[in-house]
């Protein structure tokens, strides 16, 4: 047809021709588009210019105190830089043990979603259906206005065997404790996993070469326990059992001590975080599973497997494909939802960055560090997701 | 008679032994799972017990119920949000007479909801008004399901339902603004969540469609500034994006627009639910075989035509259900406005747990608002599952 409409066109085109032309129309109208485009953003960059736009600010004493600290020790008069990386890494510790936990209790709650188990899969709908019909945001403030800050007071000196404190103040669980030697002993547990792995891959091919039983992974986890044992003794017990105890100061104020302490605003913000995720992730998991055809459970039954091994072995790593990209939106969901933190004062980056908005303004670059921070995040996320299901989508195809 | 009826009992009993062996002592794991399950409830139970959780006394939420429900609205003024009401109300049991069909265990929870819901809220003056808006409803559920019976009735009253909503919003925010009526900055409450949610859909939905439209354009510079809108939208996180409101769209707007930071809030919902519904939309469009456009251009349709009549009635009704849980999700984030202190539902909630009176009473108050947020998520994911059944979708 172009051809035809080409070999019938007049040499010179008449403004009607000209017209008429589809190509004429396409470049006129993104023309004009693009014009009102342009006025908007030049109309936006004409009251930005009014702004405080530079960063310099950032270099300047922050002025305020940040409740939480993880592998930073920021000062108020440290730098907002610094204040605000201290909010970066605070975000990215949620969104790292919120990932891990929810990722559990997903894929926990929809295999039990299928259970053939009554209660079990009851119990499991309950928690789907109420939990993600409910704004995450109702739930992280019931989580912390109505379930740990009505712990009782540190004075009441609550325990559970005398191992697990928890108050309104902080929540503390036992933990191990390290000292110098721990990292050679890491180095043992590396030896340690790498000759597992070794002799796994050579059993597993002695297996399949000769069609005896080798015991395989028994075997290779003996090895991994016994070098790690080995190192645990040769580095002269490099860990210790943290367990938490109070202690009452001349003054009187008792105070918990040691262990891993957990403070009511983590903890509401990271159990808001994890069950309101790990619904909407039993949900994925529990669709990913009944996408697979029946044949394959049915035929993992034939063949003598148990229960166990059918969801282990055949049934999971099959739909671990279909779903891992709704799983990386979770994943990034739950990293943005982190930001609901500011509603309990937990300082992750937005708290921080509007605490320094209402101290000193420069809104506009703050903003732009806030939302440069979350694509970096967001890309870190994808790629390693993205990662994950190049090599899943691989394996036995 | 009398043996008939020790048989029939019987054969319950029997029954139920059979029911339990089958469902939770089918096999030794089954049974392990059964016991261990029932320890732990009953060890949560204790504990909760123990500290006191069941011991509710919604009081609070009785006396704050204006508070919760229109937050700072005028009292004089509360005549204005009947009719949207009674309307919305009818509305609702309509639509779902005419394309849900609810199983006895959902009728029976939302039921319950509903029901604790409206004992807290009906009292005195408004009882009658609102138990009229749920009989009205009720009623409507009815003429819905009679309506069903053959086809021809049923598509007309399908035109008339949304007809009905597409009504709604516009008829709604004119009587409540209109002839001295009451500025969006008075608003509050679960009131204000609904407005919230229903004017974000209302201009979010229309703005997703034409960027979804425009990203998937052959003109580069529109796909461009769609994708570089959608992607930057959906970059941060909503809360985020609130505090751009009240603390960057004030300089930038001019003065004639800047009127309410409520309004600019609005506005940046809007586009955050545009640029959601943008990529599920863009999702439908990529479903349509392109079989179907060059057929419409066969018979002479033209671009515009064919985007219209063809493409989006398809690439729309494919992603219902996607657009039904971003609509559920709006309706969750809406909360969110009570960060910028804004009286809306939570915020009130707040507002009333700092009330000396009730000190120890967040829970109730907030158990309330959850339920109230669940009740109307829970029955649009139900009408979004039966939705997608009855058109089909992913059945072929």
């Amino acid at each position: 047809m172009s051809v035809l409409s080409q070999g019938l066109q007049p040499r010179s085109l008449t403004p009607a021709a000209l017209w008429r032309r589809r190509r004429t129309r396409r470049y006129l109208l993104q023309a004009v588009f693009l014009l009102a485009v342009g006025l908007v953003v030049a109309y936006l960059i004409a009251q930005a210019l009014d702004l405080e736009l530079d960063f310099d600010f950032l270099s300047g004493p922050g002025g305020f105190s940040i409740s939480h600290q993880w592998l930073t020790d920021y000062v108020a008069t440290d730098s907002r830089l610094a204040a605000y990386t201290t909010g970066i890494v605070n975000t990215i510790r949620l969104v790292l043990i919120g990932i891990v936990l929810t990722t559990v209790i997903g894929v926990l709650a929809g295999i039990a979603r299928l259970s053939s188990n009554w209660l079990l899969s009851r119990l499991a709908s309950l928690y789907v259906e109420t939990i993600r019909n409910t704004p995450l945001l109702v739930q992280i403030t019931f989580w912390y206005i109505a379930v740990f800050l009505e712990l009782p007071e540190i004075v009441e000196n609550r325990n559970l065997f005398g191992a697990l404190y928890f108050s309104n103040r902080a929540l503390a669980l036992p933990f191990v404790d390290s000292d110098g030697a721990f990292g050679i002993w890491l180095i043992f547990l590396f030896v340690g996993a790498v000759s597992a792995w070794w002799a796994r891959a050579r059993l597993l091919r002695g297996e399949e070469a000769t069609g005896r039983t080798l015991h395989a992974t028994p075997v290779a986890l003996l090895l991994f326990a016994v070098i790690g044992a080995v190192g645990f003794l040769a580095t002269g017990f490099p860990l210790a059992a943290d367990v938490p105890h109070t202690s009452v100061t001349p003054f009187g104020i008792r105070t918990i001590d040691g262990g891993l302490q957990v403070t009511p605003e983590f903890a509401a913000i990271l159990v808001g975080l994890v069950l309101y995720t790990g619904a909407f992730i039993a949900e994925i998991v529990r669709g990913s599973i009944q996408a697979l055809p029946r044949g394959q459970s049915e035929a993992a039954a034939a063949i003598g497997l148990s229960a166990y091994q059918r969801m282990i072995l055949i049934i999971l790593p099959q739909a671990l494909r279909i779903m891992i990209p709704p799983l990386t939106n979770q994943y990034l969901n739950l990293t943005k939802n982190s930001s609901l933190a500011v509603a309990i004062a937990f300082p992750e980056l937005v708290f921080v960055g509007t605490t320094i908005i209402n101290n000193i303004g420069h809104a506009v670059p703050v903003f732009i560090l806030i939302f440069a921070t979350y694509l970096a995040l967001s890309l870190v996320v994808s790629v390693v997701m993205n990662a994950l299901n190049r090599r899943v989508q691989l394996v036995g195809r | 008679m009398q043996s008939t009826h020790i048989q029939a009992s019987r054969d319950a009993g029997h029954r139920l032994r059979f029911w339990a062996r089958d469902n939770l002592f089918s096999s030794r794991p089954n049974t392990t799972l059964t016991v261990a399950t029932i320890a732990t409830l009953g060890l949560v139970a204790y504990f909760l017990v123990q500290q006191d959780f069941f011991d509710l006394d919604f009081s609070v939420v009785e006396v704050n119920r204006r508070l919760l429900f229109v937050g700072r609205y005028p009292q004089s003024e509360e005549w204005r949000l009947w009719p949207p009401l009674w309307f919305a109300f009818i509305l609702g049991g309509f639509s779902f007479g005419l394309w849900a069909r609810l199983s006895r265990r959902d009728v029976l929870w939302l039921g319950a909801a509903i029901v604790f819901i409206l004992a807290l809220l009906a009292h005195g003056e408004n009882g009658g008004l609102f138990g009229g808006a749920a009989a009205a409803a009720a009623l409507a559920y009815g003429m819905g399901r009679w309506v069903r019976r053959d086809h021809r009735s049923r598509s007309r009253a399908a035109k008339l339902a949304a007809l009905g909503w597409a009504v709604l919003i516009p008829f709604t925010v004119l009587i409540i603004v209109a002839f001295g009526g009451v500025k969006p900055a008075l608003w509050g409450g679960l009131m204000l969540n609904v407005m919230l949610a229903t004017i974000g859909i209302a201009v979010g939905l229309p703005l997703g469609i034409l960027l979804a439209l425009a990203r998937a354009s052959s003109l580069p510079a529109l796909k461009g500034v769609a994708t570089a809108i959608i992607e930057i939208t959906r970059g941060g996180p909503l809360i985020a994006w609130l505090f751009i409101a009240r603390f960057v769209l004030p300089e930038f707007l001019p003065d004639a627009l800047n009127t309410d930071v409520i309004v600019n809030a609005l506005v940046i919902v809007s586009l955050f639910t545009g640029a959601y519904v943008a990529e599920i939309v863009r999702g439908g469009l990529q479903s349509i075989p392109p079989g179907q456009i060059e057929a419409a251009h066969a018979v002479g349709l033209g671009t515009v035509n064919t985007t219209v009549f063809i493409v989006l009635p398809q690439a729309l009704r494919a992603v219902i259900p996607a657009l039904v849980s971003q609509i559920i999700s709006l309706w969750k984030d809406t909360t969110l406005f009570s960060i910028l202190n804004f009286t809306d539902a939570l915020g009130g909630a707040q507002a009333a747990i700092a009330q000396a009176d009730f000190i120890g009473r967040q829970k109730e108050v907030l158990l309330f608002i959850a339920l109230a947020f669940w009740s109307v998520a829970f029955a649009m994911s139900r009408l979004s599952q039966r939705l997608e059944r009855a058109l089909g979708i992913g059945v072929r």
